[in-house]
C-alpha cells in the first residue's frame, strides 16, 4: 500500500498522514515471543528534520529502527517509510537509506580505507569515489589512520569509521542507532554540527541515543520507555510538558518570607509551585516566560522586593526526561 | 548508473574484500600453498613400494622329520619372511609376539608324514597380533603365497628326484635294449628257453624303469593333460613303458597252443623299438627344468598406459583435488557464518545488496582464489615434484573449476545451517574425514558397496580425483558424464544456498 494516505491522529494534531513525513507509524508493535519489544508506538518524521529517540537501553529504540530499515516484520501495526511498507524497499530505496547500527559491524582485518571502500561498493557507488572517501575519513578525523587495520583502532575510532560508511553515499534518510556512544564530547559536538548540516541539507536524521542531553540538538525528540513511546515534541516542548511550563528563576537581594512566597503563588502567571533554589533564588513555573518575567518584575516591584535577576531558566534534559517518566509513572 | 552496473560493483566488493583478507594472512597462505606440497614430498621421499617383511618365528617339535627341512625353507623363502629362529616352546613363541617381538609364528603341523598318508594335508597354523584388518588381509594373503611355496618345493624335490633316477636309467634301459635284441634273437632261432629267460630280464628292467620314473612322469603328464597339450612327452613315455610291458607280456604266450612264431617275432622287434624310442623320451624328459614342471606357468603384468606412475604421481593429482575440496569448503563454510557473527549480515540485510549478488560475489572471490591456489600448486608439484602432464592443461583448468564451484556449494550450505564457527568447522572436519574415506582417496571406489557409494558420488573429490587422474596421467579427456555429474551437483548446491541466504537476508 505503497500510495495509501492512512488517517492517525500525528504530532501536529491533524488526523491525515503529513505529505512532508519520510516516516509514518501507526500502533507499531513487535513481539518477540511473549516479550513486547515495541508496543503501539504512533508517530510522524517530517522530511528535513532530526528526529531524536530517546530512551534508556532496553527500551525498543533498536527495535523500532530495524523495523523502520525493514530487518524486522513489525507485529502488529503500520509504518511506512518513503511511503512504503519497508518490507517492500526496492533497491533503489535502499540506496536511498544509509543505516548506522548500535554494535560495531565492519571486518576487523579490513584497513579503515578498505571498510569504507566496501561499504561504498555495497550501495553501488561509482568507482571514481576516492575524493569523497577521503572527504568523510577527513570529517571522521580517520585520514591518518586510513591504512591501519580496523581492529587495531580505538573504539571510538570504530564508531567513527562506521558513520562514514553510514554516510558515504550520501542517504537521504539516515538511521543512526547511537552514533555518538563511546565518542569523546568534543566530537562528538562535531558530529552534531554535521548532522545538523546534513539535516540543513534536506537530509532526514533519525537518532537513537542514550545520552538524554542530546535531545536539545533535534528538531523533534521522542521519549520512549519500555516499548512505549511516551511523548514526541521539541525540545522545548518537551521542557514545557515536563513542568507544565516555562521555568522562571527569580534571585532576590534579600531572602523572600513565607507570607510573600504564598501571595506569588497565588498570582494568576504562576502556573505551578514554587521550588526554593540556592541563595535568595527561587523558581517558578509559569505559562510563558516571555509575558510572566515581566509581570514578575511588576509583582515585585508592588512588593518592595529587590530583583538580583530574573530569567528564563533551561532545565536539563536528564531532569526533563527523569520529570516525564515521574508523570509517565504518576499517570499509570 | 545502470542497475546491472552497480550489481557487478557489489558483486566486486566481494571479490576485493575477501582476497584482501586472505592476503593479510600470510601464513595461511603459506600453509595453503606449501602444507600440500611438503606432505606430498615427504611421502615421494618416504614412501616404499614394497610389501611389508614380516619377522616369523617358527614352532616345530624338537623331534619332527621335517624340522631341517622348514629350517631351510624358512631362510630361503624370500624377503618378506625374516627368519626370526626356530622354537619348540609354543606359548614362549606366543608370548614373544604379544610383546610385539615378532610379527608372526609359524607353528608346523605335527606328524606331518602321517596325516598327508592319511589324505588329508598338513596345516601350518600361522598366528600374528595385528588389529588392522589390512594387515590381516594381508597376512593371510602372505600364509598362502609361503605355502604355495612351500608345496612348490615340495613337488620341485619329487620331480628332480625323478629326474635324476630317469638319469640313473641309462644302463638299465641298455640292459632293457640288449635283453630285447637277445630275446628277438632266441625266438628266431626258436630257442624257447632263452627267450623266456631273456623275456624275464627284459620285465625286471621294465620294473625297475617304470618304478624310477613314475612319480615325476605323473606329475608332468597331469600339468601337460590339464593343459590339453595333446600327446605329450610325459603322455609317450608313460604310453611306450606300458606298450613294452604288453608286448612283454603277450610273449608268455609261447608255450601255449595258440602260439604263433611270427606274432612273437614281431613283438620283439617292436619292443626293440620302442626301447629305443624310450631311450630318447626319458633324455629329453630329464632335460626339461623341473621347475617348468612343477611351475609351468608364470604372469608378467604389462601396462598400456602411456605412464607407469609411481605413488608420488598417482597421489599428487588426489591430494590437489582433496586439498582444494576442503580449502573451498572451509573458505565458504566460514564465509556467512562470520558475517553473521560480525553483524554485517545486519547491514546487507538494509543495504540494496541481493542474496544473489552476496552469494555470486562470494563464489567469484573463492573461485578466482582457489585457482589462483591451484596454479601455484600444481606449478610446485610439476616443475618441483616432477610429475608429469599428459594431458591438456584446458581440461585440467575445466575440471579444476567445476570442483572448487560445487565444494563451494557444499561450504555455502553449511555456513548456512551452522550458528556458530566451530559448527562450521566441525561439519567441514567431517566433510574431510568423509572425503578420505570415501572418495578413493585412500582406497578403490570399487571396494564401497552400494549404498555406501551414493555418499562416494556425493562428494565433489570423488569427481576430482578420478578426471584428474585421467587428466594428468593418462591424458585422457575428462569423462563427460562425470563432469557433468559434479557440475549438476554444484548447480543444485547453489540454487539450495541461494534459497537458504534468501531466506536468511529477508525480514525477520
Amino acid at each position: 500500500m505503497p500510495n495509501e494516505v492512512v488517517y492517525v491522529p500525528d504530532i501536529f494534531g491533524d488526523d491525515v498522514l503529513s505529505e512532508d513525513a519520510i516516516i509514518w507509524t501507526s500502533s507499531l508493535t513487535k513481539r518477540f515471543g511473549h516479550e513486547v519489544a515495541v508496543r503501539d508506538v504512533t508517530f510522524q518524521v517530517p522530511r528535513g528534520q532530526i528526529f531524536g529517540f530517546i530512551g534508556p537501553s532496553g527500551s525498543g529504540k533498536t527495535t523500532t529502527i530495524r523495523i523502520l530499515t525493514g530487518y524486522y516484520q513489525q507485529t502488529s501495526g503500520k509504518v511506512l517509510v518513503f511511503n512504503t511498507q519497508p518490507t517492500r524497499f526496492t533497491q533503489e530505496m535502499r540506496e536511498r537509506i544509509g543505516y548506522m547500527p548500535q554494535l560495531f559491524v565492519l571486518y576487523p582485518n579490513l584497513s579503515v580505507w578498505e571498510n569504507l571502500n566496501f561499504a561504498a561498493s555495497i550501495y553501488g557507488m561509482s568507482l571514481a569515489r576516492r575524493k569523497r572517501l577521503n572527504e568523510l575519513l577527513d570529517f571522521v578525523e580517520l585520514k591518518e589512520h586510513k591504512r591501519k587495520l580496523a581492529r587495531d583502532i580505538s573504539g571510538g575510532m570504530q564508531r567513527r569509521l562506521s558513520l562514514a560508511t553510514t554516510l558515504v553515499h550520501s542517504p537521504e534518510l539516515i538511521f543512526l542507532d547511537e552514533p555518538t556512544a563511546g565518542v569523546d564530547p568534543v566530537l562528538r559536538n562535531k558530529f552534531w554540527d554535521h548532522f545538523r548540516k546534513l539535516r540543513d541539507a534536506g537530509r532526514t536524521l533519525f537518532i537513537t541515543t542514550q545520552y538524554v542531553g542530546e535531545a536539545a540538538y533535534c528538531d523533534l525528540v521522542g521519549v520512549m520507555r519500555e516499548g512505549r513511546l511516551l511523548i514526541v515534541d521539541t525540545p522545548e516542548g518537551l521542557r514545557y510538558r515536563a513542568y507544565g511550563g516555562d521555568v522562571v528563576n527569580l534571585q532576590t537581594v534579600n531572602p523572600m518570607d513565607a507570607t510573600t512566597e504564598l501571595d506569588l503563588s497565588q498570582q494568576h502567571f504562576v502556573k505551578g509551585k514554587i521550588i526554593r533554589a540556592e541563595g535568595n533564588c527561587i523558581r517558578t513555573v509559569v505559562d510563558d516566560a516571555s509575558t510572566a518575567i515581566p509581570a514578575l518584575l511588576d509583582w515585585c516591584r508592588a512588593n518592595s522586593i529587590s530583583v538580583h535577576s530574573i530569567d528564563q531558566f533551561y532545565p536539563p534534559f536528564d531532569d526533563v526526561f527523569i520529570q516525564l517518566v515521574k508523570e509517565e509513572e504518576n499517570h499509570d | 548508473m545502470t542497475r546491472i552496473a552497480k550489481s557487478m560493483i557489489r558483486m566486486m566488493a566481494f571479490l576485493s574484500k575477501e582476497i584482501s583478507e586472505i592476503l593479510r594472512q600470510p601464513r595461511l597462505l603459506l600453509t595453503l600453498v606449501l602444507g600440500p606440497f611438503l606432505i606430498l614430498f615427504v611421502f615421494g621421499i618416504g614412501y616404499q613400494n614394497k610389501a611389508r617383511a614380516l619377522r616369523t618365528l617358527f614352532v616345530i617339535q624338537q623331534d619332527s622329520p621335517i624340522k631341517s627341512q622348514i629350517e631351510q625353507y624358512a631362510k630361503t623363502l624370500g624377503p618378506q619372511l625374516i627368519y626370526a629362529g626356530v622354537t619348540s616352546d609354543e606359548a614362549a613363541a606366543l608370548d614373544e609376539l604379544r610383546q610385539g617381538k615378532v610379527d608372526l609364528v609359524a607353528v608346523a603341523p605335527v606328524n606331518a608324514y602321517e596325516t598327508i598318508r592319511n589324505s588329508q594335508q598338513a596345516v601350518f597354523i600361522l598366528y600374528n597380533h595385528e588389529i588392522d584388518p589390512t594387515q590381516i588381509s594381508y597376512i593371510k594373503y602372505f600364509g598362502q603365497v609361503y605355502i604355495d611355496e612351500v608345496n612348490r618345493r615340495v613337488l620341485l624335490a619329487i620331480t628332480e628326484q625323478g629326474q635324476k633316477e630317469a638319469t640313473s636309467l641309462q644302463s638299465e634301459l641298455a640292459s632293457a635294449h640288449q635283453n630285447a635284441v637277445a630275446l628277438h634273437d632266441a625266438i628266431q632261432a626258436g630257442d624257447m628257453v632263452s627267450a623266456r629267460q631273456y623275456q624275464s630280464q627284459l620285465a625286471t628292467n621294465l620294473d625297475n624303469i617304470t618304478l624310477a620314473v613314475g612319480a615325476s612322469l605323473g606329475v608332468l603328464n597331469s600339468v601337460q593333460q590339464t593343459l590339453g597339450g595333446g600327446s605329450s612327452n610325459a603322455g609317450a613315455i608313460l604310453a611306450a613303458l606300458s606298450d613294452i610291458r604288453q608286448n612283454t607280456n603277450a610273449l608268455n604266450n609261447i608255450n601255449s597252443s595258440s602260439y604263433s612264431k611270427t606274432q612273437d617275432l614281431q613283438n620283439a622287434t617292436k619292443i626293440e623299438n620302442d626301447i629305443s624310442n624310450l631311450q630318447s623320451q626319458l633324455k629329453e624328459f630329464t632335460s626339461i627344468n623341473p621347475d617348468v614342471i612343477v611351475r609351468p606357468f608364470s604372469s608378467e603384468a604389462k601396462s598400456i598406459a602411456k605412464l607407469q606412475p609411481t605413488a608420488l604421481d598417482f597421489f599428487a593429482p588426489a591430494v590437489i583435488a582433496l586439498l582444494l575440496q576442503h580449502l573451498a569448503i572451509t573458505f565458504a563454510a566460514l564465509s556467512i557464518v562470520r558475517e553473521r557473527s560480525v553483524g554485517t549480515m545486519e547491514l546487507f540485510r538494509v543495504s540494496p545488496l541481493t542474496s544473489s549478488e552476496t552469494l555470486f560475489g562470494k563464489y567469484l572471490s573463492y573461485i578466482i582464489f582457489g585457482a589462483l591456489l591451484t596454479v601455484a600448486l600444481t606449478l610446485l608439484v610439476v616443475d618441483v615434484l616432477h610429475v608429469p602432464m599428459l594431458g591438456s592443461w584446458v581440461n585440467y583448468g575445466l575440471v579444476i573449476l567445476a570442483l572448487l564451484f560445487t565444494s563451494l556449494g557444499f561450504g555455502f550450505l553449511i555456513s548456512l545451517i551452522s550458528k556458530t564457527d566451530s559448527q562450521a568447522v566441525q561439519l567441514t572436519m567431517i566433510m574431510l574425514l568423509a572425503s578420505v574415506f570415501f572418495s578413493g582417496f585412500m582406497m578403490s571406489l570399487d571396494m564401497i558397496k552400494y549404498p555406501v557409494s551414493i555418499v562416494s558420488w556425493s562428494l565433489p573429490t570423488t569427481y576430482g580425483i578420478i578426471m584428474l587422474r585421467d587428466i594428468v596421467l593418462r591424458g585422457a579427456v575428462p569423462n563427460m558424464n562425470l563432469l557433468g555429474g559434479l557440475a549438476l551437483i554444484g548447480v543444485g548446491l547453489c540454487l539450495v544456498s541461494w534459497l537458504m541466504l534468501r531466506r536468511m537476508i529477508s525480514t525477520h
